[in-house]
């Protein structure tokens, strides 16, 4: 039975904006039902961050990480959906919007969350990434960047970041990755670096942040931030975007007045992607976390409903958005791995 | 009536008092001799439009364009321009060091074109600072970027 808090939509849980009927959605959550699992992390019933799973339409929810006594965050599926990398500190720090890929220590574990193990001390190994056989990660530091292999703990290779500073995504193919960059002349600014020549290229250089890879390693989803019409005190309202990874071809994803997007991941068969609707910018990390959403890419472009939005993406469709529990950098495995017991 | 006119009086003087009292900015730490890599007083050449803005939601640094006066360490010399990036840029420097920035500290309140800073400085920027960055001059500089360690008012 699917989640019946995912049938309400914004409207149902914060009282935002009203986006189309639960009716209208039910289908997209039938659909992504069977698609594997999210992870994602959020608050437990006694307080605490915790690592949980479910299905994609937000059925089936699962503790991964079970650890009262910590604040467990930023789940990472390997790409084969068989191990986790996820961030742990001591209870009662505080979730940083910004700094939670340096937070507390890099822990992995099987999918399921068992056999967890700390691979380094506290800020090591920051910004990890996983390699696409899962058997490296990438990490980013000041000195730059840093591949280490899991299994010797060894660091195989290092180069600078070059302006590189922070959600820093290995691509599929293992040949680029993408991440944060005050490289291109705004301070965040979303690039690609291929990893043979470490030559780098902007993907955006519009207020960016939180890049990942399409399934097949072409098109990259990023958040935006774009203050239309000075609207949210001048700051505007964060989108999710997606581009060519060369940059090219920009468009829109979806778009939400008095919602910040942010934490776009895309489905392993790249036909859906996940994000979280933030009514504040840190605020939500530090917090509760924020709903998470999923949508069709296909839909793409697509707003919520509101005359401004319409003004400015006349061609763009009503978003069927399902609407998930609270939560803070979801992931997507297509691996049955996550459900098996422990 | 006596009465009223004393507290007249008292009140005249507290006022010509206020009036004379100039306050005395704080004295600044001495400046470190061993703070970063170059040591040097250095003329703001320009703030360019949109170099430095006040936001509260993110925090960044901008860089901003010197002229060398003189040099008490590095390998600076004077009339050499130099790019510095200062963290937070809209606040005082006293107020500016946080956990992202570690110690960014000075005597400068705001940033104001033509005015001479002596500045302790570190190299190269990735090294002391991973954040957003505002470049007014992105494609006209290579080479050293600086990290403002502290601004003094020289």
């Amino acid at each position: 039975m699917a989640n019946p808090f995912s049938m309400l939509g914004w409207l149902g849980c914060a009282g935002v904006a009203a986006l189309v009927s639960a009716a209208e959605v039910a289908p997209l959550a039938t659909e992504v039902r069977p698609l594997g699992w999210i992870a994602f992390s959020a608050r437990s019933p006694q307080g605490d961050w915790e690592v949980y799973a479910m299905r994609p339409d937000g059925s089936d929810r699962r503790n991964l990480t079970n650890s009262p006594d910590t604040e467990d965050f930023y789940p990472l599926f390997s790409r084969d959906g068989l191990q986790l990398l996820y961030r742990s500190m001591p209870r009662g720090q505080t979730l940083s919007g910004n700094d939670y890929g340096r937070q507390g220590r890099l822990m992995l574990a099987r999918a399921n969350g068992s056999e967890a193990k700390a691979m380094g001390g506290e800020g090591e190994l920051p910004w990890a990434s996983w390699s696409p056989d899962g058997r490296q990660i990438l990490t980013l530091q000041p000195k730059g960047f840093a591949i280490v292999d899991l299994a010797s703990k060894q660091v195989v290779r290092t180069f600078p970041r070059g302006g590189f500073y922070q959600q820093p995504t290995w691509s599929p193919d293992g040949k680029a990755l993408v991440g944060v960059s005050n490289g291109f002349n705004t301070g965040w600014s979303i690039a690609r670096l291929e990893l043979a020549t470490l030559q780098a290229n902007a993907v955006s250089v519009a207020d960016c942040c939180t890049p990942d890879w399409s399934a097949d390693g072409q098109r990259v989803v990023f958040s935006r931030r774009r203050p239309h019409a000075g609207e949210n005190g001048g700051y505007g309202w964060t989108e999710l975007w997606q581009a060519g990874a060369d940059g090219q071809g920009a468009s829109l994803v979806y778009a939400e007045v008095g919602r910040h997007l942010y934490g776009g991941h895309v489905s392993p068969d790249g036909r859906y992607v996940l994000f979280t609707g933030n009514l504040w910018e840190d605020g939500d990390p530090a917090n509760r976390g924020a709903p998470m959403g999923l949508a069709r890419l296909t839909d793409a472009p697509m707003i919520a409903e509101h005359p401004q939005l319409r003004q400015v993406y006349p061609q763009a469709k009503a978003a069927q958005v399902l609407v998930l529990p609270a939560g803070h950098e979801p992931c997507w495995t297509s691996s049955q791995a996550p459900g098996l017991p422990r | 009536m006596k009465r009223i006119g004393f507290i007249l009086l008292a009140v005249l003087a507290l006022a010509g008092l206020a009036w004379l009292w100039k306050p005395v900015p704080p004295k600044a730490a001495p400046f470190p001799a061993d703070l970063g890599s170059v040591e040097v007083v250095a003329k703001l050449v320009e703030v360019p439009p949109g170099a430095v803005f006040h936001r509260e939601l993110y925090h960044y640094a901008t860089i901003l364009r010197y002229e060398v006066v003189s040099c008490a360490r590095g390998n600076l010399k004077p009339g050499d321009v130099i790019h510095v990036a200062h963290y937070d840029p809209w606040k005082p420097r006293a107020e500016a060091g946080d956990a992202r920035a570690g110690q960014v500290g000075g005597t400068v309140r705001s940033f104001v074109a033509g005015d001479r800073h002596h500045l302790a400085l570190a190299a190269p920027l990735d090294d002391h600072y991973m954040g957003g960055l505002v470049d007014k001059y992105f494609g006209q500089h290579a080479g050293v970027t600086y990290w403002a360690l502290r601004t003094d008012v020289d």
